[in-house]
């Protein structure tokens, strides 16, 4: 298989976990193919379920700052791919990639965070990957 | 006092000893990962094939089972069920998604709970056997040598009253008294609804078999019947989940919407 036949198998395979439902509610409401990077200060964190929260003080570059709340998976899964409970803490500068929700609210849901150590985690599954750089 | 060791041919023989020792350590941890007996089906086990992130896989995993069939329901429940799955498809497909009752945090009940869409661990203690769903921290229990109460004494539950027996090495559950609103994949039942599941382990017995059969004759024109498999995840622990800020609801017209202000959850 060519690198680009694999690319695209694993871009299906991905794109199929990405519209599962998760387990608490269907993506849906977020965009399925636009991504976008957003820079910013963490106001708050939840590690909580039935997801976990960052409100994030941020922009995509070139647009307003606004206030984010950015989605990601539950403390679960997200456990199961290396984060931690304190992993992020309030006034941390981090980039992330994220699907904006599709009815216009700052809203999002996260497919990549890079913290300020440079350590860039997913968020699981269900949420897909991410299809743009945080490098 | 620790007695010293004295002899020199020991002093020289004791890191090749301690390493005989760990290679049959290790000889013996191997030996027991395949040694489960025929009927061990407690520990923590994650839904196979799973989607999200887990133990792997292993050259030995067993087919994946087929699909769940559509349900065989009766035609005058089918076609409003079609009609509301479809309506659903669209509604979700359009990024207004119906809310469910996993938007309102809560749980799936039986048979919903036995997909393991997050890690399962099983307690069999015997007389009773404990399933715990990690999602949603659903339980249910399966009382050994008992049958469940009938329909009509049932108290209707999310996970119902179980009762099982085995049958050689395969554990029969039987399952009555599913609250009406608890409906895997919609599906509506009657109170006389019961459920049965032939537990057993294959390929090795690392991974687990669950063979699901519904019967409700006054919706149902024959039983329903699927398989979910899960493989063992040893040394997993389970996590708690409690919802402790649900920021999704229903809207008026039943779209799941997110509340994205934090201090007005």
């Amino acid at each position: 298989m060519t690198k680009t036949a694999l690319r695209f198998a694993l871009l299906v395979v991905s794109l199929l976990f990405a519209t599962a439902a998760s387990a608490h509610h269907s993506f849906a409401p977020y965009e399925a193919q636009k991504q976008i990077k957003l820079v910013g200060t963490v106001e708050k964190f939840l590690w909580q379920n039935p997801h976990v929260y960052i409100q994030l003080r941020g922009a995509e570059e070139g647009q307003e700052e606004r206030l984010w709340l950015i989605e990601c998976a539950n403390p679960g899964i997200l456990n199961r791919i290396g984060w931690k409970f304190n992993m992020v803490k309030q006034g941390d500068e981090i980039a992330i990639a994220v699907a904006p929700m599709r009815n216009g609210q700052a809203a999002a849901l996260l497919k990549a965070i890079k913290l300020p150590d440079g350590r860039i985690f997913g968020n699981g599954g269900p949420a897909g990957p991410a299809t743009i750089s945080l490098e | 006092m620790p007695r010293i060791v004295k002899s020199p041919l020991l002093l020289l023989l004791t890191p090749l000893l301690l390493t005989e020792c760990h290679v049959v350590a290790q000889g013996a941890a191997a030996q027991a990962k395949t040694a489960y007996g025929a009927r061990e089906i407690g520990g923590t086990w994650e839904r196979y094939p799973t989607p999200f992130a887990g133990s792997g896989r292993d050259a030995n995993a067993p087919p994946a089972p087929a699909p769940v069939p559509d349900p065989p329901l009766k035609p005058e429940h089918y076609g409003p069920w079609r009609a509301a799955q479809d309506e659903a498809a669209a509604l979700t497909r359009a990024g207004q998604p119906p809310a469910t009752n996993y938007t309102h945090c809560i749980g799936e009940g039986m048979p919903g709970m036995m997909a393991a869409m997050f890690p399962m661990e099983v307690l069999d203690t015997g007389r009773q056997i404990t399933i715990i769903q990690e999602a949603y921290n659903q339980v249910r229990r399966i009382y050994v040598g008992e049958a469940p109460p009938p329909p009509e004494d049932s108290e209707p539950r999310f996970a119902g009253n179980s009762g099982a027996r085995w049958e050689d090495d395969t554990l029969v559950v039987e399952t009555t008294g599913i609250k009406e609103h608890v409906g895997y994949r919609n599906v509506p039942h009657s109170p006389n609804i019961r459920i049965a599941e032939r537990i057993s382990l294959l390929a090795d017995r690392e991974y687990m078999q669950n063979e699901l059969t519904v019967t409700d004759p006054e919706y149902l024109t024959k039983p329903w019947t699927w398989t979910w498999m899960y493989k063992r995840w040893p040394g997993y622990k389970m996590q708690e989940y409690i919802c402790e800020q649900n920021l999704w609801s229903a809207d008026d017209a039943g779209a799941a919407t997110l509340t994205i202000d934090l201090e007005t959850p």
